[in-house]
C-alpha cells in the first residue's frame, strides 16, 4: 500500500477537522480528494506528508510514518501556494528539490516536461500564475516519487492553462501514485481513477466517478416553468433556475415529475438526463448536512 | 543524500537567494565596513593600537549583524511562508537544515569580517600577526553563539514584519552601547555605566583580549549566561511555533 489512512481524527482545539476518516492509495492509482472548503482536505493531506500528527488512527506512507525521512524519499509533494524564494532562478529550485533524491530526473528533462525551459533561468519573481503552478508541480515529480501529492494543483489557472497542466502531469504520473485535491469536478472527473468526498473531516464517497453517478442515481430534469415549493426541502434534491429553465438534480426525478403533473403546474419542453458530477457532489454533501 | 552533501546543498541555495538580495546584504555586509570608514578610520589611520582596537570592534558589530539578520529577521520571515512548509516534505531533517542555517551565517559573517578587515589592512596601520587572526576566527566564533541565539529568539518571538525594525534597533542601540562603534571610554556615563553588562561589550573585550589584554572572565561569564538565557526563549518560541504549525 502507498498510502493509508485508518480512522484518522484530527482536531484544532474545538474544531474537528477530521473525523475518523480512513482510505488508501493504491499502486498506479490517481485519486482525487473532493470536499467543499473546509472540508478537512488541506489537513488530509498536511498528515499525509508528515507536516501534522493525527491525533488518533493511523496513518501510514509506504508502511511507515510520514514523519519518518526514509519513507518521504519516495513521496514528492507541491507546494501549497507559490511562494518560492524571490530570488532564485526556476532551474535552481528544480534542481534543488531533486538533489534530495537517489533517483532525481535530470533537471532539464523535467522543465521539458512541464513546459519550463523556456523560463529555466527566470528568477521565480518574474513567473506568472500558470508559470509558477507549472513549476509547484513539476517539483512534485523532481525525485522520480512513487506517489507524487498535490494540493488544489491548479488553483487560479485559466482552463487553457489546467489542460496544459493536467496533460504535463498525466504523462508525469505513469508508474506512479498520484493524490490530489481540487475545487473543479470536472478535473477530478477527467484525471482520477478514484475520487474520495469528504465533508466536515468525514469520508462521504470512495469510488470511481461513474460509480459516484450511478450510486447516488443522479438525474438532471429541467423544464419551462416555476419549480415545485415542496421539492426544495427534500434531502438530495437541488433546485436551481438558469435561463429562465428550472433545473432540478435528484435521484428520483421520477417522483418530481409526478409531482409536477399531479399538482397541476404548467411546464414545457421538459428534459431528464444523467446529472454531472458537480451536481452529484452537490447532492452529497447536502445531504451529509 | 549524505546528510553533511545535503547540509552544504541547503546553504548554497540560502547564499544565493540572500546574496542576490541587496536588502540583507548592504546591511550585514556593506555597514560593518562603511561604518568603520566612516567613524574609525580617521582616529585610527596614525596608530597601530587603536587601529586594532577598531577593527576587532567592528569585526564583532558585523557578526552581530549577521547573527540577527540571519537568524532572526530570516526565521520570522520564513517561518510561515508555504517555501518552508514545502521544504519540511522533502526527505531532509530539521538538524540538517539548520546546520545549513550556521553554514549559511558563517559564511555571511566571514565575508562581512572580511571586508573590515581588507578595509582595515588598506587604509590604517593594522599589525594583527596571522596567529592572532587564527585567534579572532575561532573567539568570534564561540562568542558569536550567544547572538545567533538571540537571532533565534527574534525569529521565534516576532511576526515577520516586526521582525526588521526589531533586529536593526538591537543591532544599532547593542553596537553603540557596547562600545563597538566608539571606545568605551569616550560613552556619555550613564551609557559607560550598563555598557560592561552588554553581550556587544563582552563579545568586544573576548576580541580585544587577543592584541594582548588580559582574557576578561567577567565578559565571558556574561557571554554564557545570555546564550543561557538566550537558548531558553529560543526553545520556547521553537516549540510554540512547532505545536500551532505542525502537531
Amino acid at each position: 500500500m502507498i498510502l493509508d489512512f485508518e480512522n484518522v481524527s484530527k482536531s484544532y482545539g474545538s474544531v474537528r477537522a477530521l473525523d475518523g476518516i480512513s482510505f488508501a492509495v493504491d499502486r498506479g492509482e490517481i485519486v482525487a480528494v473532493l470536499g467543499p472548503n473546509g472540508a478537512g482536505k488541506t489537513t488530509a493531506l498536511e498528515i499525509a506528508t508528515g507536516l501534522r500528527r493525527a491525533d488518533a488512527g493511523t496513518a501510514r506512507l509506504f508502511g511507515g510514518s510520514p514523519r519518518d525521512v526514509a519513507m518521504r524519499l519516495r513521496l514528492g509533494v507541491t507546494p501549497q501556494e507559490s511562494g518560492f524564494p524571490d530570488n532564485l532562478r526556476v532551474d535552481e529550485i528544480v534542481a534543488f528539490a531533486g538533489a534530495h533524491y537517489p533517483h532525481a530526473i535530470e533537471t532539464g528533462d523535467l522543465l521539458e516536461d512541464f513546459g519550463l525551459t523556456a523560463l529555466r533561468h527566470r528568477r521565480t519573481a518574474t513567473l506568472s500564475g500558470g508559470q509558477s503552478r507549472r513549476l509547484a508541480v513539476a517539483l512534485a515529480f523532481a525525485g522520480d516519487p512513487e506517489l507524487a501529492v498535490l494540493d488544489e494543483p491548479t488553483t487560479g489557472l485559466d482552463v487553457e492553462s489546467r489542460r496544459r497542466l493536467w496533460d504535463a502531469v498525466r504523462s508525469a504520473a505513469q508508474r506512479r501514485s498520484v493524490l490530489f485535491t481540487t475545487h473543479y469536478l470536472e478535473e477530478a472527473e477527467a484525471n482520477a481513477s478514484r475520487i474520495v468526498v469528504i465533508d466536515r473531516g468525514r469520508k462521504l464517497f470512495d469510488g470511481d466517478a461513474r460509480r459516484m453517478r450511478t450510486r447516488f442515481g443522479m438525474r438532471r430534469l429541467s423544464y419551462v416553468g416555476e419549480p415545485l415549493a415542496s421539492a426544495a426541502d427534500d434531502a438530495g434534491v437541488t433546485v436551481a433556475r438558469a435561463n429562465g429553465r428550472t433545473v432540478v438534480a435528484s435521484s428520483d426525478t421520477d417522483a418530481y415529475v409526478r409531482a409536477l403533473v399531479n399538482g397541476g403546474t404548467p411546464f414545457t419542453d421538459l428534459e431528464i438526463a444523467p446529472a454531472s458530477l458537480e451536481e452529484a457532489f452537490l447532492s452529497l454533501t447536502e445531504v451529509s448536512k | 543524500m549524505s546528510p553533511i552533501r545535503l547540509a552544504f546543498i541547503h546553504a548554497r541555495i540560502a547564499l544565493l537567494d540572500l546574496l542576490r538580495s541587496p536588502s540583507y546584504v548592504v546591511p550585514t555586509v556593506v555597514f560593518p565596513a562603511m561604518f568603520f570608514v566612516l567613524f574609525d578610520v580617521p582616529f585610527a589611520r596614525s596608530h597601530a593600537g587603536v587601529a586594532n582596537f577598531a577593527t576587532l570592534a567592528f569585526i564583532a558589530w558585523a557578526i552581530v549583524g549577521v547573527a540577527v539578520y540571519q537568524f532572526g529577521v530570516g526565521i520570522a520571515q520564513e517561518r510561515g511562508r508555504p517555501w518552508e512548509r514545502y521544504q519540511r516534505t522533502l526527505p531532509v531533517s530539521t538538524g540538517v537544515r539548520f546546520a545549513a542555517r550556521i553554514l549559511c551565517a558563517m559564511a555571511f559573517g566571514l565575508l562581512a569580517a572580511t571586508c573590515v578587515a581588507l578595509v582595515a589592512r588598506a587604509l590604517t596601520p593594522i599589525d594583527l600577526s596571522g596567529v592572532q587572526w587564527l585567534q579572532v576566527l575561532a573567539y568570534a566564533i564561540a562568542a558569536g553563539v550567544p547572538f545567533v541565539l538571540f537571532g533565534i529568539t527574534i525569529g521565534y518571538w516576532f511576526p515577520a514584519r516586526a521582525s526588521v525594525p526589531v533586529a536593526t534597533a538591537f543591532n544599532l542601540l547593542l553596537a553603540y552601547a557596547g562600545g563597538l562603534w566608539m571606545p568605551p571610554s569616550d560613552l556619555p556615563a550613564i551609557v559607560a555605566r550598563i555598557s560592561p553588562f552588554l553581550p556587544t561589550r563582552q563579545f568586544g573585550e573576548v576580541l580585544w583580549s587577543v592584541t594582548g589584554n588580559a582574557v576578561p572572565a567577567g565578559a565571558i561569564v556574561g557571554l554564557v549566561l545570555y546564550a543561557l538565557g538566550f537558548a531558553a526563549l529560543a526553545s520556547i518560541g521553537y516549540r510554540r511555533d512547532e505545536q500551532t504549525r505542525y502537531a
